[in-house]
């Protein structure tokens, strides 16, 4: 669910907020989507802006300025991260609010959409003013937070220890401990086990279906543009699954090796050096070139906007998994279409992060909490059928896999606000 | 570091401050609370607090028209200040409302509570909507969702809305109804301003005037004068222009001009008020105008500020008396019956000129009083006559009203700055003394 969403989009003349609203109707007019609830599907539910004062260690207060965004609440409780950066913005929190409604209902868990956001600096604040910034951020979002109304989840720089923060301040101020406030937390306050891979982990289930519906024979070369969390993971599950990893790449540069790379030496070259360039075991390239590496799994899992209309014609690969966010440009999704790539659009190549999610607000609820085993199979079921779902909707709509999603999540959203009513 | 907060309609942008500055009603209304700060010497720390507001809601209303369609409007909820009590501030059914001007009545409310020394913080709301063009029904229904909408921050305890521009005693009675099924337990504190047989409170409807006369009074005596035979000019003849001009009549005063949107009257030997009233609320006139009156002279709204008389009471919309028109301007004393009226160019040439302006927090306090007195009477359960509303309402003000002379005298400031150091000093002395829980 880490994600950085179209920030260049805000700076550019095109608002990411208003794109996120045509990408919407876009889906209505294929569906077909009736104009009373596209028109109430356009506007987030509700958005609450809050001052924060804050005591930075210097003594001074400080007060900035946070944001939480409910966009639907039809099919559940809001569910979405909180993110910490300089560069928030409101209509940022409600686009990517609007995106969460969707996701969520994808892969249908029991979820609408939300998003938050401080904008502030946190890579420059010290740990004792984070805390006080989230506590204080916490209680002043509180009314409308909690298991069954808002549960928020890490996002750009913030943590689990962020999380445990949340959760605490909630807990304190009802008296009693409620742990399914938020997801992402550690383990020992009701974290769950296979959350932190859960992203690579549901990217790696979609591409085995798609190698299966394409009759690709396992073994697959992959390239991989991104080493962080979801990055990193896919290559040591991709591995695992008896794929061949032949590229990857970080933001410094990447090695490639067509005969498969040794990912545990390149994780321990990265642990030491601070990155994967220089790794021994294979040739140097940059990280533009992996996006255009022999491979037949390309999974983008670093920033948006890397697959252009530029590169699209030269890359090999026959599919796209999109671990990041956005990293396709829309023009580039055409070309890709009529190359006959299919594409697996982030809101379903990186949900396993909100479905492991789910699971730990589930596990929260019980206070029971499962074996990674039994997180990891019940991941795999969740990301099987939406791919299933996403691919019998692209095939009726005769469109390309991301409007095949959005089709199924919209539909969704739309059945289920419809049925429910306007109220009072 | 962080921004003031948003500025658009539908609130979709956040500029910093001093972008705020130049382009919205919030960062106009921050000018004249940094006029007040800097005589008070206000801590930074506490200054960066008191130029955000609290809490910020934009919610999406969906809700059925007569014809079957959904249509979704949006509404606003900005709580600026608590630190003296619940939020208190009216809500506004107008196509011109935006997340700004939500948040600078928002703010002007936490000053206006504060100067009168009501426990109240600030707070406002807004519906973006045409209330002409919706039938009952529709703002029954609109109404109820966007209380359904704000319930998590409103209540007697939270945040208590009242009416304003477009909204009146029925919208109160649907918040209050709303409030009160969603609670399963009868609720009448939540809202004020509501018909008294569920709760309002005797003398509400007058309040505002009735306010505005006793400043009236208040600063005559300090200057020595009564109001008989002073000639007053009232813009605005709703709710409080013509029931200020009536009470004013009342004690004395000469009524010499009254005006309403479509223009004025005037009558240099006083004009009978109850009279004009009748006729505006006649059935007969449709348009509610005081256009044919007979007795008075014809005269335009611009001609009626620049009126030879004592006392002008601007009670009708903002920016009336600009740097073009103040030194046309006759009258003496300037009583602010609406809400920012006097330019801040116009506001510095009267101040030059020494003439007195009751300012707009102090001058129309009384509805926010007697609204408290409302949400009094609904907690204990026990109702007041009216006279009893009114002896309190004239307490409250004129011991406000001494504090803002006084202050004003001693530190040689206009009545309009004082008042403002004297509100923000009490909201002040409350968030010291509470702390920052942060």
């Amino acid at each position: 669910m880490s994600s950085t969403l179209d920030r260049s989009a805000v700076q550019s003349s095109l608002n990411v907020w208003q794109m996120a609203q045509r990408q919407l109707d876009d889906i209505a007019s294929i569906i077909g989507l009736d104009a009373s609830i596209h028109a109430y599907l356009r506007e987030p539910k509700r958005a609450l802006i809050v001052s924060v004062p804050v005591r930075m260690d210097s003594g001074a207060i400080k007060v900035f300025e946070g944001y939480r965004v409910q966009h639907n609440m039809a099919r559940g409780p809001a569910k979405g991260g909180i993110r910490f950066h300089p560069d928030v913005t409101i209509d940022e929190v409600k686009a990517l609010a609007m995106w969460m409604t969707w996701k969520c209902a994808l892969v249908n868990i029991p979820f609408g959409g939300a998003k938050g956001g401080v904008i502030c600096d946190a890579k420059n604040m010290s740990m004792q003013e984070l805390e006080n910034l989230t506590r204080r951020f916490t209680s002043e979002i509180s009314i409308i937070i909690g298991p069954e109304k808002d549960i928020p989840a890490p996002d750009v720089y913030t943590t689990p220890q962020i999380m445990a923060w949340i959760m605490d301040t909630f807990s304190m101020q009802k008296g009693y401990s409620i742990p399914g406030v938020v997801t992402g937390k550690p383990i020992a306050i009701g974290g769950s086990l296979g959350r932190d891979k859960a992203t690579a982990r549901g990217c790696l289930y979609v591409v085995q279906e798609a190698m299966k519906e394409l009759g690709l024979s396992d073994g697959a070369r992959v390239a991989i543009q991104g080493f962080g969390n979801a990055g990193l993971n896919a290559a040591e599950l991709m591995l695992e699954a008896g794929y061949k990893i032949v590229a990857v790449s970080d933001s410094r540069g990447g090695v490639a090796n067509t005969d498969g790379l040794d990912v545990q030496k390149i994780v321990a070259h990265k642990a030491e050096t601070g990155s994967v360039v220089g790794f021994s075991g294979g040739e140097q390239i940059s990280n533009k070139d992996v996006l255009e590496y022999d491979c037949d799994v390309l999974i983008p899992a670093a920033l948006e906007k890397v697959i252009t209309a530029e590169n699209a014609p030269r890359i090999k690969a026959k599919i796209i998994a999109e671990a990041a966010n956005g990293p396709t440009m829309p023009e580039a999704d055409e070309i890709l279409q009529e190359r006959g790539i299919m594409v697996l659009p982030d809101i379903l190549a990186n949900a396993g992060g909100v479905t492991v999610s789910y699971f730990e607000w589930v596990q929260d609820l019980q206070e029971n909490f499962w074996e990674e085993q039994t997180v990891n199979d019940r991941l795999r079921i969740i990301m099987v059928r939406a791919f299933r779902e996403t691919l019998e909707r692209a095939k009726k709509y005769n469109v390309n896999m991301r409007r095949g999603a959005y089709a199924v999540a919209v539909g969704r959203v739309a059945e289920a606000t419809s049925l429910r009513g306007v109220y009072p | 570091m962080s921004t003031v907060a948003g500025i658009t309609p539908g609130g979709t942008a956040s500029a910093n401050l001093k972008t705020a500055h130049e382009a919205s009603v919030f960062g106009e209304a921050i000018d004249y609370f940094n006029e007040a700060a800097a005589n008070l010497d206000l801590d930074p720390n506490i200054k960066r607090i008191l130029t955000h507001p609290s809490r910020q809601v934009i919610i999406s209303i969906p809700f059925q028209r007569d014809n079957g369609d959904l249509d979704v409007y949006t509404g606003y909820r900005v709580q600026y200040s608590f630190a003296r009590g619940p939020a208190k501030g009216g809500i506004r059914y107008h196509p011109g409302v935006t997340l700004d001007e939500v948040t600078a009545l928002a703010f002007w409310m936490t000053w206006k509570c504060a100067v009168v020394d009501l426990p109240f913080g600030g707070g406002k709301g807004g519906v973006t909507c045409d209330p002409r063009v919706l039938s009952d029904h529709e703002l029954e229904r609109l109404t109820r969702r966007y209380a359904a909408e704000i319930i998590e921050i409103i209540g007697p305890d939270k945040d208590v809305p009242a009416p304003d521009i477009g909204t009146n005693a029925q919208t109160m009675a649907w918040v209050m109804d709303t409030v009160s099924m969603h609670m399963r337990s009868h609720t009448p504190g939540v809202v004020t301003g509501k018909p008294l047989c569920i709760g309002g409170s005797r003398g509400r409807v007058e309040a505002t005037g009735r306010g505005l006369t006793i400043a009236i009074q208040a600063a005559l005596e300090k200057m020595g004068k009564t109001l008989a035979r002073q000639r007053v000019a009232v813009q605005g003849f709703g709710n409080v222009g013509s029931v200020s001009a009536k009470l004013l009549a009342q004690q004395g005063a000469i009524i010499v001009g009254v005006s309403d949107q479509f223009g004025g009257i005037y009558d240099k030997r006083g004009i009978d008020v109850e009279a004009a009233m009748a006729y505006v609320t006649a059935a007969t006139n449709e348009k509610r105008t005081l256009e044919g009156f007979s007795g008075a002279e014809r005269i335009t709204n611009e001609e009626l500020l620049e009126l030879p008389c004592d006392i002008l009471v601007p009670a009708a919309i903002e920016d009336q008396l600009t740097v073009e028109n103040a030194g046309r301007v006759k009258a003496h004393i300037i009583a602010e019956g609406a809400n920012g009226p006097t330019t801040p160019g116009a506001d510095g040439l009267f101040s030059q000129a020494g003439v007195t302006i009751i300012p707009d927090i102090l001058a129309n306090a009384g509805g926010v009083t007697v609204s408290y007195f409302e949400w009094a009477q609904d907690r204990m359960g026990y109702y007041w006559r009216e006279s009893l509303v009114n002896e309190r309402l004239e307490e409250v003000l004129r011991e406000n009203f001494d504090a803002v002379w006084s202050l004003a005298q001693q530190r040689s400031v206009t009545l309009r700055t004082a008042a403002y150091m004297l509100a923000i000093r009490r909201v002040v002395d409350s968030l010291l003394t509470r702390g920052i829980y942060a």
